[in-house]
């Protein structure tokens, strides 16, 4: 059942053959595969890092420039801000002195309404006690008198208030 | 149904052959390079199917080789992984019925030690010189007789055991055949499916004994741990 023959050489001739022909056939294409394999996975990891280094590149870029485009809107807001309240202040300055100019007109004119009138009320106050005077005291007084008289009456008349007077 | 442990013989040029062994072993040679054909014919990057199984060998076997046997191990790969391939596909060659496993026989089983086993003498010597003749006599000259023996031993252990097992496992195949009746399968069927596990840890452990007699000749004495 053990006996040992010349198939103990054989078989070891038989395997080393067998060697021989998986590392041709079986054992190089598959080790030459996994290198290669390996080599695509090592390139892509490489990729990989390097894509991520340039998406943080770009990332903090993009994020820069954002900065930068808030910070000038900001200072275009704040600068139209600032203009508008300015027109703002010119405008309501304007205005003021306008009405402050509208008012000085209408005072003045209230002023020399009033002068006229006062002029004509005069006037007409003299004329009027001309006639009232000459006829109740035609014949008593002669004509200094009656100048002097009425001169008094006038000068009574611009000491006192027009508003105030009776007639 | 033929008797166990009489074997078939050939003679040619005046020397003695165990045809069935020889048939079995040119068998068991043309399915193992039949399937690495198969499964490297196309390689692609992604593998898929009879590629994944052979990478799951090689690159298994490759990581216990360049544990063992350190970098200077790796010339030995494809020498290790036809080593297994081929005891794997003999060991279950024996399963299928009419056919028998090579390793049955005690010439391939001590052929494969004894190649080892040169082998690794040979590349101790040609890799260390004579720092590898100086470790048989450690730590004390006396120990070489130990030592020898030891060396001795490695390719009948390494052989017999191969043999025995699946010799044995084939002979009980063909005696629970026998006992039972036909109508009751289940201890062949047990029996078998134990074959299948046995040859595989077989081919296992052979291969992994010879890749640690290998790294002791191979491996630097800085590496060794």
């Amino acid at each position: 059942m053990i006996e040992l023959n010349a198939t103990f050489f054989a078989q070891i001739l038989n395997f080393l053959i067998l060697v021989v022909i998986l590392r041709a056939v079986a054992y190089k294409p598959v080790v030459r595969m996994l290198k290669a394999r390996e080599d695509r996975i090592q390139e892509s990891l490489d990729k990989a890092d390097a894509d991520a280094v340039e998406a943080d590149k770009m990332l903090a870029e993009y994020k820069a420039k954002l900065a930068a485009a808030n910070a000038k809107a900001e200072t275009i807001v704040r600068n139209a801000e600032k203009r508008a309240s300015e027109e703002r202040e010119e405008k309501r300055a304007e205005a003021k002195r306008e009405i402050e100019q509208m008012k000085k007109a209408a005072a003045a004119e209230i002023q020399r309404d009033r002068e006229r009138a006062a002029e004509q009320l005069r006037a007409e106050v003299v004329a009027l006690s001309m006639a009232a005077a000459g006829k109740i005291i035609a014949k008593n007084m002669d004509k200094a008198e009656n100048e002097q008289l009425v001169g008094e009456f006038v000068d009574k008349l611009d000491k006192d208030k027009i508003g105030d007077l009776p007639c | 149904m033929h008797e166990i442990g009489v074997r078939e013989v050939v003679q040619f040029a005046g020397l003695t052959f165990n045809w069935e062994t020889l048939c079995m072993t040119w068998l068991t040679m043309a399915i193992v390079i039949l399937i690495a054909f198969l499964a490297t014919r196309n390689l692609k990057m992604v593998p898929s199917g009879w590629q994944n199984v052979l990478e799951m060998i090689v690159t298994g076997l490759n990581a216990q080789i360049a544990g063992t046997m350190g970098k200077r191990g790796s010339f030995l790969a494809p020498f290790i992984i036809s080593l297994f391939l081929f005891l794997l596909v003999s060991n279950w060659l024996g399963l299928i019925p009419t056919l028998s496993s090579p390793t049955n026989d005690l010439n391939t089983t001590l052929g494969l030690a004894l190649l080892v086993i040169v082998m690794v003498h040979s590349l101790g010597l040609y890799m260390k010189g004579a720092h590898y003749l100086a470790h048989f006599f450690k730590p004390t000259p006396v120990f070489v007789i130990i030592n020898a023996i030891e060396e001795i031993a490695k390719p009948i252990t390494l052989s017999f055991r191969l043999f025995g097992n699946i010799l044995a496992g084939e002979i009980l195949i063909i005696i629970l055949l026998k006992l039972m009746p036909i109508w009751m399968p289940i201890p062949s069927v047990i029996w078998l499916a134990f074959s299948i596990f046995i040859g595989g840890v077989q081919a296992f452990i052979f291969t992994m004994l010879s890749m640690a007699y290998f790294a002791g000749a191979v491996k630097e004495d800085s590496e060794e741990s």
